[in-house]
């Protein structure tokens, strides 16, 4: 089945389904600060102009919780419990994402990689796809 | 800059809570009537107000501010998220001290009970959808798991924090929960989890309510109310966020910390007053975890010591710096649109004298303080006579 992100122009999503996904960054043509998600100003200098990077797909964990409550603020009744964390990438941005594991599997610090995840099918039927980062497997 | 020459004329709210049967612009009429008659007043007196709400919809405001009357009057819409009211107020202020306004009024209104209803079921495949993927309540625990990891925080302290506020409720006929019992420790940590390490009880409630405050020149409201104690704004600031590195752009924010601090400081100059000056303070604590990090955002400690002030009791009703005395946005409420206003009110009644069973003693300063999503930060620094 074609794969299809939730949004376009956050994140790739390859061809091969073993290959871990990219964010969509962007850095500034002058001062070099690297961005997520894509933007034309850069938020640092002010300087009009990015150049389009690819991130990850590793990152360190910066903080997590566990959330009681299901996804997408109740209105997928199928996920009643997951993880969110704040993940530093080597390239500079912080981004917050879903955590693949339970309560007991995460450790400010611990190394983590993006990956794919399916939401179902669209009216096309297409399968969804929204990005989440799990637990480097050492 | 400092406001010169303005004061509060007159204040009202509606207790925060539940109205099924009661409309916004219904619920605003109550609180506006409460206010003007507070004031001393009709809508005929009042040259200017800013009416504040959150809900998606673009006429409200203005409809609403008729059920007080059709005078003409200039009024504006404000929103700017949790902290709609208290940005009302500040434009309020500054209408009066640029000499534009004699009278102006700062109104909100919201149901939060009623947000969200009529979206239909997604599992989230529909776009824009990844923006909203996580909740706030999730934003705040993140902040509160990285505390507990920064400086060793413990869990007790968040629900200390939580308690205190919900046993101020009790003492505040105003507040959405007023607990028949004395809330403890043990009880917060017991009620359902929401996001580790945050419980139910560490978390505000989603309100229905209204508030209003009225704004004058110092020469109207004494001369209208000469045996009153005069409330002044003396400051009433507000920022966006600064960028740094590590900034998050996606997603539920309200950061960087720093956005609390560098808004308090300029409202600490401003106003020439220090947070030794403060005698009481309102601060944003959707979550339990949030006043605790603000007691040294806003200067009152130093980073990391924090959890020194609730040991001591020093945030509590008698202790040195009693934060939240209406019980905050845990116990009040927090509608979003009038929570700004509700402070501003309790704010009036402390420094009036008119608190009741939770007057701090000789309180003559105060200091509000909110975030609004997106993110934003405004406090507002008060004086009495």
């Amino acid at each position: 089945m074609a794969r299809v992100a939730i949004e376009e122009g956050f994140f790739t999503v390859p061809d091969d389904p073993a290959e871990a996904p990219r964010l969509l960054g962007s850095k500034c043509q002058r001062c070099a600060e690297v961005f997520y998600p894509r933007r034309f100003v850069c938020a640092r200098c002010l300087h009009e102009g990015t150049d389009d990077v690819l991130l990850g797909p590793r990152g360190e964990l910066y903080t997590w919780t566990y959330v009681h409550v299901p996804l997408f603020a109740k209105k997928d009744g199928s996920v009643d419990a997951y993880g969110v964390g704040q993940i530093d990438l080597p390239e500079g941005p912080r981004v917050q994402a879903i955590l693949v594991g339970g309560p007991g599997d995460f450790d400010i610090g611990m190394e983590l990689e993006l990956e794919l995840e399916s939401l179902g099918p669209d009216k096309e039927g297409r399968e969804v796809v929204i990005y989440r980062f799990r637990a480097v497997s050492s | 800059m400092k406001i010169d020459g303005v004061a509060v004329a007159g204040a009202g709210m509606v207790r925060f809570g539940r109205y099924p049967d009661r409309s916004g612009a219904d619920l605003a009429r109550e609180a506006g009537l409460a206010a003007l008659h507070d004031a001393g007043m009709t809508l005929a007196d009042v040259d200017e107000a800013f009416v504040g709400y959150v809900q998606p919809a673009s006429m409200i405001g203005i409809k609403a501010m008729k059920e007080l009357g059709l005078t003409g009057l200039p009024v504006t819409h404000i929103e700017n998220a949790s902290a709609t009211g208290l940005v009302a107020f500040r434009e309020a202020a500054w209408a009066v001290a640029s000499g534009r306004a004699e009278v102006a009024m700062a109104i909100g209104f919201d149901k939060m009970t009623e947000m969200g209803r009529g979206r239909g079921p997604s599992r989230g495949t529909g776009r824009d959808e990844l923006d909203s993927t996580i909740l706030p309540a999730a934003y705040f625990a993140l902040w509160a798991q990285r505390r507990m990891h920064d400086y060793g925080t413990s869990v007790e302290t968040f629900a200390a924090i939580a308690a205190k506020n919900w046993n101020h409720g009790a003492l505040c006929p105003w507040s959405d929960r007023q607990p028949d019992h004395t809330v403890t420790v043990e009880e917060v940590l017991a009620s359902r989890m929401v996001s580790t390490p945050l419980t139910a009880m560490m978390a505000c409630p989603a309100d229905d309510g209204a508030a209003c405050v009225i704004v004058a020149s110092t020469e109207w409201v004494k001369a209208h109310h000469p045996d009153r104690r005069l409330v002044r704004p003396a400051s009433s600031t507000l920022r966006s966020e600064s960028y740094s590195p590590g900034h998050t752009f996606l997603g539920p924010v309200v950061g960087p910390a720093t956005m609390t601090r560098d808004t308090a400081q300029l409202a600490y100059e401003e106003a020439g007053l220090g947070p030794d000056d403060i005698h009481l303070a309102m601060c944003h604590d959707a979550f339990a975890n949030e006043e605790l990090e603000y007691y040294e955002l806003l200067g009152f400690c130093p980073d990391g010591e924090g959890d020194k002030l609730v040991a001591e009791g020093a945030t509590a009703l008698g202790g040195r710096i009693p934060f939240n005395t209406d019980g905050g946005l845990i116990a009040r409420g927090h509608p979003a649109g009038p929570t700004g206003l509700a402070m501003v009110h309790e704010v009036v009644q402390q420094l009036r004298g008119e608190a009741g069973a939770r007057q701090v003693e000789g309180a003559r300063t105060a200091l509000a303080h909110l975030v609004g999503g997106g993110s934003i930060c405004t406090v507002s620094l008060f004086e009495a006579d």
